[in-house]
């Protein structure tokens, strides 16, 4: 069997990390494990600027990879995006460019690349599936970054008609897990709740959350998401993207995330919800329909359990983890 | 009074020689004339390949425009297009991300760009106006280059939004006129029933139209178009694209263009429509009811009179024009 290099970009990321726990500790030969033929490279920015075409050859030349998971993008919290729609609009689409146009020119045999659920339009019926990408316009805060991610699914479906390119993309929705952004002015819900949390517990302060807590939401952990991704790479073989998601069944409130942060903080003092602040959206389901018919059913992690290890990573790993400005209390 | 220059990219096109012609031949100083303060300066591939970002600096450090009319593209018919969406994707994205990231870079006061009617959704409601955009996928045929139409919209609000950089577009439907592509293969519908019927006249052939004859379509004249695209680089300061086009009522039928270009070529022979032949979609009308409130109304070119005007410049032109290589009217993939 010839070897396939698989390249991951964007290999520090919480998703990224995600794989490559996977491929590092499930049984080799396994599904999820890595395979005898296989060799996987987990790059970072330190290694090329994918925004420059040389560069990003260059890291092309070096490893000649078969194969690609391209999660590499400039990502930023909703402030960080409103700021600056044409800077994310502009380098992702630099980014996305060289990457996919590289692995055309090099023969590269598959491309999985990463979109996000800020692609779908703002207006949608639910719950939201693949269909339903182009519909509309994306939700203005970030419509930058989202037009981007948008146009690798374009460019998709152009380098499969004229190149017979086996270019693809994932969605995945709300992850969570260890290496996360945890930085309180950026972060998502999740690494969010859990820094606001430990700074509590440290700062001996009460524990405010912002909103009711009644909004719903589907959460995946990275080392869930982890094996999707690898088996997408190895036998999914359409142009259309795919959900990566759990189950609508699998909603859960923000409340309840955030009683499951304070046990596994370990927090005991007062806890409450803000309710004059902003809740966003109530629901917003995504349908993982596609992805559980194709792959014949996935055992996910439970919820309690995929928190716990996250908040245990994240109190070990303070020191080292992107926390931003540590001292932050407010969100 | 500031000096503008104003460089207009993609000059040697249909919309490019029209704009060319209103500034040399509108009396100086008038509403579509040339203005004292400016300097016109209209560029075409020769001068530099645009999808190179240091050919396109060099552009903008040899001319330094304050102002850009972008009407370059990378173009084709319908079959082009369907054999090469990526290409046409790419090197229309790497021209508009040249043009509109120098500008930025090089502080231009303004920047309009050329979008096109088939950047709208193919599943649409009718009339198709501005704020129709985006509303879902365009048609799958030219779906790479409808895109990178569509991104310079989204290029113009983002840059607007971060750095306050005044770009925006307009959106000309069904244009015809004398510098049109009339290749068989892949001209729009009025320039390839001129070309056809020339050349039936020529072989003394009969001419033969496709389709009923039937279908509706609101067609621009180029040298009418140019006029609002002067008035839109002087006068228009919004972001959201502008539709420029005739009124919904001045639709015509495919056959009543086809009669015009019957009478205006003098062909005299067999003439007839092939109903087995696809018609393409029954009727698009778009609105132009922004472009008159805002331009306080305007004198339209009579179609007549313009496609008189058109056939006539195609028969003195016909071996400079761009006529491609195909002339076997009967095997011409459009029209």
């Amino acid at each position: 069997m010839s070897g396939n290099v698989i390249l991951v970009t964007g290999g520090s990321g919480l998703v990224g990390q995600g794989i490559k726990h996977i491929i590092e500790t499930e049984p080799a030969g396994s599904r999820f494990g890595k395979r005898d033929n296989e060799t996987w490279i987990f790059a970072t920015s330190s290694e090329g600027d994918l925004r420059d075409a040389e560069q990003t050859r260059k890291l092309f030349d070096k490893y000649k990879p078969t194969h690609v998971i391209h999660l590499a993008a400039i990502v930023g919290g909703v402030f960080a995006n409103m700021k600056s729609n044409a800077s994310f609009l502009r380098d992702n689409m630099l980014i996305n460019d060289n990457i996919l146009h590289t692995a055309y020119l090099t023969k590269v045999k598959k491309v999985v690349s990463c979109l996000s659920t800020c692609v779908f339009p703002d207006k949608v019926t639910y719950p939201l599936d693949e269909s339903k990408i182009h519909l509309g316009p994306p939700h203005p805060s970030n419509f930058g970054y989202s037009h981007a991610k948008r146009t690798v699914d374009i460019q998709n479906r152009a380098y499969k008609e004229q190149y017979g390119c086996n270019f693809t993309s994932a969605i995945p929705t709300n992850v969570f897990g260890p290496y996360d952004n945890f930085d309180l002015e950026d972060a998502h819900v999740i690494p969010a709740l859990i820094h606001k949390c430990l700074l509590a517990k440290e700062n001996k302060t009460p524990f405010v959350v912002a909103g009711t807590g009644k909004p719903l939401r589907q959460f995946i952990y990275s080392r869930d998401l982890g094996k999707m991704f690898i088996w997408m790479l190895r036998e999914y073989d359409d142009v259309d993207p795919v959900i990566l998601s759990v189950g609508e069944a699998e909603e859960i409130t923000i409340k309840q995330v955030t009683d499951a942060i304070v046990k596994a903080v370990g927090f005991q003092g007062d806890y409450t919800f803000d309710t004059a602040k902003a809740d966003g959206q109530y629901r917003k389901p995504a349908s993982n329909k596609k992805l559980i018919s194709l792959m014949g059913g996935f055992e996910y992690t439970p919820f309690e359990d995929a928190l716990d290890f996250t908040v245990k990573w994240f109190l070990e790993n303070y020191d080292t983890a992107r926390t931003g400005m540590k001292k932050k209390t407010a969100a | 009074m500031t000096r503008k220059t104003i460089l207009v990219t993609g000059s040697r096109g249909l919309v490019g020689q029209a704009i060319k012609y209103t500034i040399e031949t509108e009396p100086a100083g008038s509403r579509f004339g040339k203005h004292d303060n400016e300097t016109w300066i209209f560029t075409t591939s020769a001068d530099a390949d645009l999808r190179d970002p240091e050919q396109t600096r060099k552009l903008f450090d040899k001319y330094k425009p304050t102002h850009v009319i972008h009407l370059a593209a990378v173009v084709g018919g319908v079959f082009a297009n369907m054999r090469a969406n990526a290409t046409f994707l790419r090197d229309n994205m790497l021209i508009n991300d040249n043009i509109l990231h120098t500008s930025y870079l090089t502080k231009v006061d303004k920047v309009v760009s050329c979008l096109s009617t088939c950047v709208f959704p193919d599943k649409i409601t009718y009339p198709i106006d501005e704020t129709k955009v985006h509303l879902g996928p365009p048609h799958g045929s030219n779906f790479g280059y409808a895109h990178a139409k569509r991104t310079v919209d989204i290029q113009n609000h983002a840059y607007r939004e971060q750095y306050g950089c005044n770009f925006t577009s307009a959106i000309p439907t069904n244009v015809f006129g004398p510098n049109d592509n009339f290749d068989l293969d892949d001209a729009h519908v009025i320039p390839a029933l001129i070309h056809k019927c020339y050349l039936a006249k020529e072989n003394q052939t009969p001419f033969i139209a496709a389709g009923t004859g039937k279908p509706l379509r609101q067609f621009i004249y180029s040298r009418d178009l140019s006029k609002m695209f002067i008035w839109m680089i002087r006068e228009y300061n919004d972001v959201e694209p502008v539709v420029l086009s005739t009124g919904e009522t001045d639709e015509i039928t495919i056959r009543q263009a086809s009669d015009a270009i019957v009478r205006a070529v003098g062909f005299k022979g067999e003439y007839s429509f092939d109903p087995t032949k696809t018609d393409g979609q029954y009727r698009r009308p778009v609105s132009n009811e922004k472009l008159m409130s805002l331009m306080g109304g305007f004198e339209f070119t009579p179609f007549e009179e313009a496609l008189d005007f058109t056939v006539k410049w195609f028969m003195e032109n016909y071996d400079t024009a761009r006529t491609g290589t195909n002339k076997n009217p009967v095997t011409a993939s459009v029209a």
